[in-house]
């Protein structure tokens, strides 16, 4: 499976790991995480952490890494397995992490990285007091599995009696935890008497995926900075005012990607339907060029395919199959289809030329991004080639997702997947430094 | 595309006027068409209101510009929250600062009380299925004259059998007013053709691009959405085409467009062959000629200026559900 399959698995399939009342696991695409596992352990882990991964994947991913060796990975690739546990472990809500280190410990694996990970998770969690008060038991059961039962019941002795740091407690709990104080505390909460009732934490501590913002009603100029300042330019508003303003916005949308290494076609739809009317009248328009704004920074080179008029004055008919066409003669690395959806010159070309590619020699990936106004557009009319890779957006904080997704289709994506994460990681260890989280 | 000349016979002359390349989405094909463009006609959203609901089957409507006629677009009708709604029967020529009284109105909504103000309206043109029979009773006075119609209509598409045409303008509206996308008017347009599968279903011709501008949603929603809102066909997988490069796939993109082309030109003969036809002048403003037109499955209305028509609105009769 290559990473876009991959991607667009960990995207959209969320059924729930499960632990049935006597332990028996269900993961139904156990296989298909193995291989993705034994092909590239470093890249499958930082694949969990692209933003809109779905939890239940992420809880999968993490259940992976802990139930596996990491004998044969060199010390890199070991330190940025153990940076993604720890995102995952506090990126999920606790529920989903505590369902898979209980598979972990039902499937009977037991390595260095996972009695770190466990431990880790049932002494030093930011919700951790919350959380033993809540799921007590599946938490002893993690220390313990990690531990070893009886080590860890010692330990809890020890504590009991007062110990805080003899040569035994620090050999075999405490050189596992960052944070000895908390760690103590929390095992005398998981041997103590329990708490009834008590509400389990249902948000992840230290959430994966960058906040974004989600207005109750959405209008044309709250999709984000970028597009809203079109709008405004669109309108007629003041070039010197905007346009200093707008560079600035792209600016700092993309300060902290990467360039990718690769030649990528936009065809962008500037047809009369992407300005809209009424309301939303350039709504679809600004976020479509927000997007080739961000692009043109991202890409090494990006060719712009304008099917229609000017994004300042969409016009004409929507022929997003020449727009194709035209676009792989440029001879790119991947192809993107921006577009409202509406095709019209003529209706089923763009899905025929689409599907009519392999025959012809060309193996150049082509993907469609769909603009819609918000979040729950009706796209029954609006799916011109429903064989193409495509993903739909409609703010500026859907680039997180938008980006790593449309990139992973060619081979260069790969490299600035990897390179974007690890930017993340560090910068959300730098973060939690300064905050004191995870 | 071709030339329109031939189309239709007299009154309905149109040389001058060509057509473009047609656009397809669902069942609804639009051909557009260009021509001259008439001074001194007011497009409806420039000066055309509403100004008041006197009684039920009775409005006034006002030409509010500083100048120019208002050529008030056939089937015109008016929808307002919790107000009676209305449709006209016959279009009409309204001078500058005229306010003319319609008692030949009908009510599209049956048992809805309240009447319509000169506010938070939305205009729309009666749907296909409704015109010839809205047509003819133009001289026919009642409130209540189109109810039956609109209950077959509602029935017909599977809607509760009701004189209540907000039953599919109102609650179908999200589906409707995706014609305006799906479908996309074009620079300097003054007109289309629509045909709902591959059956001609109107025609429609207007002053100019700003009053064809004023008039593409009511028409393309509405008009003739409706009817291609029930006949959607049901998605095909996409077929490849044989070519073996990237340029053989672009002259066979080019070679079936134009195949597809024909065939919509094919289907031209059908207003072409409206027979003879009957022309029954309605009113006038000085050079201006109001006229109902029927022909054989074919019927509308024109607006003339010195013999050559400024505004034209022809749909197929044979639409009747």
């Amino acid at each position: 499976m290559n990473m876009s399959e991959l991607l667009t698995h960990f995207r959209t399939h969320g059924t729930p790991l499960t632990l049935s009342r006597r332990g028996e696991l269900a993961w139904d695409d156990a296989e298909l995480h193995r291989e993705a596992w034994e092909a590239d352990p470093e890249g499958y882990a930082l694949l969990a952490l692209v933003p809109g991964v779905r939890q239940w994947q992420r809880a999968r991913v993490l259940l992976r890494i802990l139930a596996s060796s990491q004998a044969h990975l060199a010390d890199p690739a070991r330190a940025v397995l153990a940076k993604v546990t720890r995102a995952l472990l506090f990126g999920l809500a606790p529920d989903q992490a505590v369902t898979a280190l209980l598979a972990v410990r039902r499937l009977r694996a037991n390595h260095k990285h996972t009695t770190r990970a466990m431990v880790a998770f049932a002494l030093e969690h930011p919700d951790g007091d919350a959380l033993v008060a809540a799921r007590r038991p599946a938490l002893v059961d993690c220390l313990e599995h990690a531990l070893g039962k009886s080590t860890a019941r010692a330990c809890a002795r020890l504590i009991a009696e007062g110990d805080v740091g003899s040569p035994y407690l620090r050999s075999r709990l405490l050189r596992f935890t960052r944070d000895p104080e908390t760690a103590l505390r929390r095992v005398r909460a998981l041997y103590g008497p329990g708490v009834h009732n008590a509400p389990v934490p249902q948000e992840p501590p230290v959430p994966i995926d960058p906040p974004r913002e989600d207005p109750e009603i959405v209008t044309v100029t709250n999709r984000g900075d970028i597009a809203a300042t079109l709008v405004h330019l669109y309108r007629g508003g003041p070039e010197s005012e905007l346009r200093p303003a707008l560079a600035r916005y792209v600016a700092e949308a993309t300060r902290d990607l990467p360039r990718l290494a690769a030649h990528v076609a936009l065809v962008l739809d500037t047809s009369a339907s992407m300005r809209g009317y009424g309301e939303r009248e350039w709504a679809i328009m600004s976020q479509a060029e927000a997007l080739r704004l961000v692009l043109a920074e991202v890409c090494e080179r990006l060719t712009v395919i304008e099917a229609g008029g000017r994004p300042d004055a969409p016009a004409g008919a929507t022929d997003l199959a020449t727009g194709l066409l035209d676009a792989l003669a440029a001879g790119p690395d991947l192809v993107a289809i921006v577009t409202d959806g509406y095709e019209n010159t003529l209706p089923g070309d763009l899905a025929r030329v689409a599907a009519s590619l392999p025959g012809a020699g060309v193996t150049t990936p082509v993907v469609l991004c769909q603009a819609t106004f918000a979040r729950s557009d009706d796209l029954t009319f609006r799916t011109p080639a429903p064989d193409l890779p495509r993903a739909r957006f409609w703010h500026q904080d859907d680039f997180a997702e938008l980006l790593p997704w449309l990139l992973c289709h060619c081979a260069p994506g790969r490299a600035w997947i990897r390179q974007t994460v690890l930017d993340r990681l560090s910068r959300r260890v730098a973060a939690a430094l300064e905050g004191g989280r995870a | 595309m071709t030339e329109l000349a031939t189309l239709m016979p007299a009154p309905v002359d149109l040389t001058g006027y060509r057509l473009g390349p047609p656009q397809q989405a669902g069942a609804l094909t639009v051909v557009p068409v260009w021509g001259p463009e008439h001074a001194g006609l007011v497009p409806p959203r420039g000066g055309l209101k509403l100004r008041r609901v006197v009684y039920y089957g009775d409005l006034e409507l006002h030409n509010g510009a500083p100048e120019g006629v208002a050529i008030v677009p056939l089937h015109i009708g008016y929808i307002q929250h919790g107000a009676q709604n209305h449709a006209l029967c016959s279009a009409a020529l309204i001078a500058a600062g005229q306010t003319r009284r319609f008692e030949n109105a009908c009510c599209v909504q049956a048992g809805q009380g309240g009447y319509l103000q000169g506010r938070d309206q939305w205009f729309f043109v009666l749907p296909l299925e409704l015109r010839a029979e809205a047509l003819r009773l133009r001289g026919t006075l009642g409130f209540a004259k189109l109810w039956d119609a609109i209950a077959k209509l509602n029935e017909a598409y599977g809607l509760p059998k009701r004189g209540h045409l907000e039953q599919i303008l109102t609650r179908k509206r999200p589906i409707l007013t995706q014609w305006q996308s799906r479908l996309e008017p074009l620079p300097g347009q003054v007109g289309a053709l629509f045909f709902v599968g591959e059956r001609f279903a109107g025609m429609e011709i207007t002053p100019s691009p700003r009053y064809f501008a004023d008039m593409w949603m009511p028409l393309v929603c509405f008009a003739y959405g409706v009817a291609a809102w029930q006949a959607e066909p049901e998605p095909r997988p996409a077929e490849p085409y044989r070519a073996g490069s990237l340029a053989e796939l672009r002259a066979e993109l080019e070679r079936d467009r134009a195949a597809r082309m024909e065939r919509v030109a094919s289907w031209l003969a059908e207003p072409a062959a409206g027979g003879e036809w009957t022309v029954e002048e309605e009113e006038r403003y000085l050079d201006l000629r109001l006229s109902t037109v029927t022909g054989n499955g074919i019927a509308g209305q024109v607006v003339t200026r010195d013999g050559r028509p400024v505004y034209a609105s022809l749909f197929s009769t044979r639409w009747e559900r």
